[in-house]
């Protein structure tokens, strides 16, 4: 069933387009999707025994960590079905966050089949839905499997039923597997073979290669993750990237597989490989891009490319300033493997120099602050996500606000907008009272609301994307006992109150606190947020108000007590070691605090601002 | 090596000698000790120490002992023949100077005419008792097996023993004190016009029973243990008391020449479960088990708990930390001759809490910390420590 690798060029070198299948796995967060990766690789024998490792797509320790995947990987699998016939299947594993909906489509674009995976106990949630919709508009065949059929609140028939209801596409015959127990996965395969449309194309045309995702490797450069459209691509070839422009002379072709790069001497339509063409920086390899000959150019690029864009901006110090230049090294290796997060010097009169930067989400915020701390060993500070504002002047001209820091003066500012989102949102009926009133607080515009069946609704709402980036999911998850799932999806900008509100720490504003919300919050946030200061800042030697103005006027404050005592009564010899500790362990926190003007801030301080439970 | 006292002759040495029982445990105590009368332990911690010492004084021979400590627990409630036999073995395997500071602490509750004056005889010289109160019905809640009346019938019989030295524990930050009761205790015991007197702040220390319902026993908050500290500091000095350390007061230079060691670098050695030491350039604390300690000195086992050679720049940083309790402070010769450390950058820091009136500095160039620094002073000497990280050894020598 399985072929060793010498041979693996043999069959790829005469790989018919018929017997190639490009799929992609889609399903909810935690339906399974990784595992049934991992299990469809075994399956092929595609992984070594020896580095077998649970989740092999899933390739950063964060991604395992989380279980959730960040990055788009691809994997070339031989494998030999009961009709006889060896075939190439490319398995792409698309990331499985809403943040990330753009390069999902991508993904989606290099295929021509997509595997639902369900859970048999959950049903359909979410982003079941909102993943089959990308695969449906992307054209592809869409295939679901009951995943966990093991479990004992397993309701295979049901799901099977939902889905063809909720979701309207027949599944009464859909494999129903274990992929944790590899229950049933041959029966995945052969679907695979069977019901995946081979591709198709001409290898003779013009090159056209989507650019579905691209890493960066310190050794080779950019490796450009690409399935071929039309035409053929070979090393020594002079390509363009479509959109940016670029020029390069490729160096390799050849096929992922889950143990390393195995290199070819052409990929043809049809296809899905990689590409090296000593490509310094991944944001010359914009994912969506087409790669055409630079010599018999396509005359068009392939449809659906859309230039990354960040959602949520927040400011990234270091929390010792001395770090700046470790910080902003860091962020060059990161951005060259991460062309969805963008960054920009910025300085804060608070916290001095950082940077300004953009993520898609705040999981990818999130995502990035961790690998920063961890692969680069940094101490960050971070201040409060916000989306981008757009403000029209009085004079006219129209800005896009990025920082609270550029935020214009009221009297200067004659047009205030805010983003606005399509929210869907999941879950038991039971749930929806609690949703709704959820969504009215974070100024959710009601749309409507689906029986998806006898027990559980879809609800629509309009929502600003400031009131959706902060804790929103959380919020849900915990108003809906975990059951409740979102997606939302942006759908422009719209008129909105805003003010800026402003954080005085005795006296003086410390730039990095302000940030820009809705005029009908200011009032209770600010009162939070002044308690929440209030908390996290130790007392010093004086007394220390915390206000918060909008725009001079005072509309909250707390005031921190002086330290009267701070004494070890007692100091004989058995105590000494102790005591040291002690006064060691005070001294290393004062060196993570940030001090403006007189009052010392420590980094937690920053944090505890940012996740302002609401209950 | 000796840090700061060393003399042409012998390097001095204090002892101090751990005694682990007591009548019963008071609430808020976390000090290692038994609450029970059980001859065989005592005879086999007698015995255990003993050895001990005797065990130690060869191996310091060129040190002079003028300093010899008895706390516990309640030495007193040990007896005066135990803590006779300590001595005497203290006098044949050390170098004890005749002038030597020797100090045991007792409770008013177990203190005889009889013990004090055998304890006289044998040389001691100088007695700690813990009051604590003037109140009985804290000292009840307290758990002190004793009344305010006993405690001035106890301190009468050692002035009667013939003790010119006496100090007085008290305590201030007690369930259901007050200001104005604070203030009258103090009164109240200064007209027995100790020699000495300590005042401590109470802390809950996690552990003790007192931890456990600390939110019930109406402790005054810190800001009030703040005035009662300042209002403490204030009646003692017009009363002619210098206040020589954080917590502790004297008159006419009767400082408690051990408990300085401590402060200021002095080399020490401890005997009985829990004692720590600082000696020939380590720091070590014995065993908080009993019958570990008397089984480990038995039969030559492990009684060392924690055993830390302490490098001169840690060093530096405890000179910061202890001499700054003291009212001698510190100052910029002594702490660059002895770390090879710049001052100047903990200057900075000095300057500027002196500006706040937490410092002051002598006109020998001494810093040292106001009632109002010692109050805050684990802020301050962590920021000291801060900038000591900062800096970089003096050169010249390398």
């Amino acid at each position: 069933m399985t072929l060793p690798y010498e041979s693996f060029y043999e069959v790829y070198r005469m790989t018919e387009l018929s017997k190639i299948r490009n799929f992609s796995i889609i399903a909810h967060i935690d339906h399974g999707k990784s595992t049934l990766a991992d299990r469809l690789l075994e399956e092929c024998d595609a992984i070594d025994q020896r580095i077998r490792a649970e989740q092999m797509l899933d390739s950063m320790e964060l991604e395992k960590e989380r279980g959730i995947t960040i990055k788009a990987t691809a994997a070339t699998l031989t494998y030999t079905a009961d009709d006889g016939e060896t075939y190439a299947l490319n398995l792409i594993d698309t990331p499985g966050h809403v943040d990330f909906n753009y390069e999902v489509s991508r993904s989606l674009a290099a295929c021509e089949g997509a595997i639902l995976v369900v859970d048999a106990s959950q049903g359909v949630e979410a982003q079941t839905l909102a993943n089959t919709y990308l695969a449906i508009d992307a054209g592809l065949e869409v295939l679901p499997v009951i995943n966990k059929i093991d479990l004992p609140s397993a309701r295979p028939a049901e799901v099977k039923a939902e889905v063809e209801d909720i979701i309207g596409i027949p599944a009464e015959d859909s494999p129903e597997i274990s992929a944790k127990n590899g229950i049933n996965i041959h029966s995945v395969l052969e679907m695979i073979v069977r019901d995946v449309p081979a591709p198709t194309g001409d290898r003779n045309a013009p090159l056209q290669a989507l650019i579905f995702d691209s890493q960066y490797d310190s050794y080779r450069g950019v490796i450009v993750y690409t399935r071929i459209k039309q035409g053929t691509v070979k090393p020594g070839m002079d390509i363009k990237m479509m959109a940016t422009g670029a020029t390069y002379k490729v160096v390799e072709v050849g096929n992922m597989s889950p143990t390393g790069l195995i290199p070819r001497d052409a990929l043809g339509a049809g296809e899905v490989g990689y590409i090296t063409a000593s490509i310094k920086t991944v944001a010359d390899t914009q994912v969506g891009d087409t790669i055409t000959g630079l010599e018999n150019p396509a005359s068009e690029p392939l449809p659906g490319y859309r230039p990354v864009q960040p959602m949520v901006f927040s400011g990234v110090y270091p929390a010792d300033g001395a770090k700046y230049q470790d910080l902003r090294e860091a962020l060059e290796k990161l951005k060259l493997n991460d062309a969805s997060m963008s960054y920009e010097l910025e300085s804060s009169i608070a916290l001095g120099f950082g940077f300004r930067c953009g993520f898609l989400g705040l999981l990818h915020m999130e995502i990035i602050q961790e690998r920063l701390e961890r692969e680069y060993n940094l101490d960050l500070i971070t201040t409060a996500p916000n989306v981008v504002y757009r403000v029209t002047k009085t004079s006219g001209e129209t800005m896009m606000v990025y920082t609270p820091l550029d935020y214009p003066d009221p009297m200067e500012i004659q047009l205030a907008e805010e983003p606005f989102a399509k929210v869907n949102l999941i879950a038991p009926q039971e749930y929806v009272g609690n949703i709704m009133e959820l969504c009215q607080q974070r100024r959710g515009e009601f749309k409507d609301m689906v029986y998806l069946d006898a027990n559980r609704v879809e609800l629509h709402y309009e929502m600003p994307l400031n009131e959706i980036i902060y804790d929103f999911f959380d919020a849900l998850k915990s108003r809906t006992r975990g059951y409740g799932s979102l997606d939302y999806e942006l759908i422009g900008y719209r008129p909105s109150k805003l003010v800026k509100l402003d954080i005085l720490l005795n006296g003086d504003i410390v730039d990095a606190l302000s940030f820009i919300l809705f005029a009908d919050n200011a009032y209770p946030r600010a009162r939070k947020i002044c308690e929440k200061l209030k908390e996290n800042i130790p007392r010093a030697q004086f007394e220390i108000p915390i206000q918060a103005a909008i725009g001079g006027k005072i509309i909250a404050r707390e005031t921190i007590k002086a330290l009267r005592k701070d004494v070890l009564a007692k100091c004989y010899g058995g105590d000494i070691t102790r005591k040291k500790k002690l006064l060691e362990k005070q001294k290393e926190g004062k060196k993570r605090m940030r001090t403006f003007g007189t009052v010392s801030v420590p980094s937690e301080a920053f944090m505890a601002v940012l996740k302002l439970d609401e209950d | 090596m000796p840090i700061l006292t060393k003399r042409l002759n012998k390097t001095s040495l204090g002892l101090y000698i751990h005694v682990p029982f007591c009548r019963s445990k008071c609430q808020y105590c976390d000090f290692y000790s038994l609450a029970c009368k059980d001859d065989k332990l005592m005879d086999g911690y007698l015995d255990a120490v003993c050895a001990h010492i005797k065990e130690a004084g060869a191996l310091a021979p060129g040190y002079k002992v003028d300093t010899i400590y008895f706390g516990g627990g309640t030495p007193s409630f040990f007896g005066a023949d135990g803590l006779a036999i300590i001595l005497t073995t203290i006098r044949r395997n050390f170098d004890v100077d005749n002038n030597a500071e020797i100090t045991f602490e007792c409770n008013p509750d177990s203190v005889s005419d009889k013990l004090l004056h055998r304890l006289r005889a044998e040389g001691f010289n100088r007695v700690s008792l813990g009051i604590q109160t003037d109140d009985d019905e804290i000292l009840k809640k307290l758990g002190r097996p004793h009344t305010y009346a006993q405690a001035v019938t106890a301190y009468q019989r050692i002035r009667k023993a013939g003790f010119r030295n006496v100090s007085v524990d008290l305590m201030y930050g007690l369930p259901g004190q007050t200001l104005r009761t604070w203030q009258e205790t103090l009164d109240n015991v200064l007209k027995l016009l100790p020699e000495h007197i300590s005042c401590y702040g109470l802390k809950v220390e996690e552990g003790t029973p007192l931890w456990d319902y600390k939110e019930a026993a109406n402790l005054p908050d810190d800001d009030l243990q703040a005035d009662m500290y300042l209002a403490a500091v204030e009646l003692l000095r017009s009363r002619g008391y210098r206040q020589y350390e954080i917590s502790n007061f004297c008159r006419k230079g009767q400082y408690s020449r051990h408990n300085m060691k401590y402060w200021t670098g002095g080399e020490y050695l401890g005997f009985g479960p829990s004692a720590s030491s600082d000696f020939a350039g380590k720091r070590f604390t014995l065993t908080r088990d009993i019958q570990t300690y008397i089984q480990g000195i038995r039969d030559g086992g492990e009684v060392m708990e924690d055993v830390q050679e302490i490098p001169l720049r840690e060093r530096a940083g405890e000179y910061l930390m202890l001499r700054l309790r003291t009212q001698q402070g510190i100052a910029a010769d002594e702490y660059e001759r002895l770390f090879l450390l710049p001052f100047q950058p903990l200057v900075k820091v000095l300057a500027n809490h002196r500006s706040l009136g937490y410092v002051g500095v002598n006109d020998q160039g001494r810093w040292y910390l106001t009632p109002k620094g010692y109050l805050i002073s684990n802020t301050i000497i962590s920021d000291l420590l801060m900038a000591q990280d900062e800096s970089e050894p003096i050169r010249r020598l390398f």
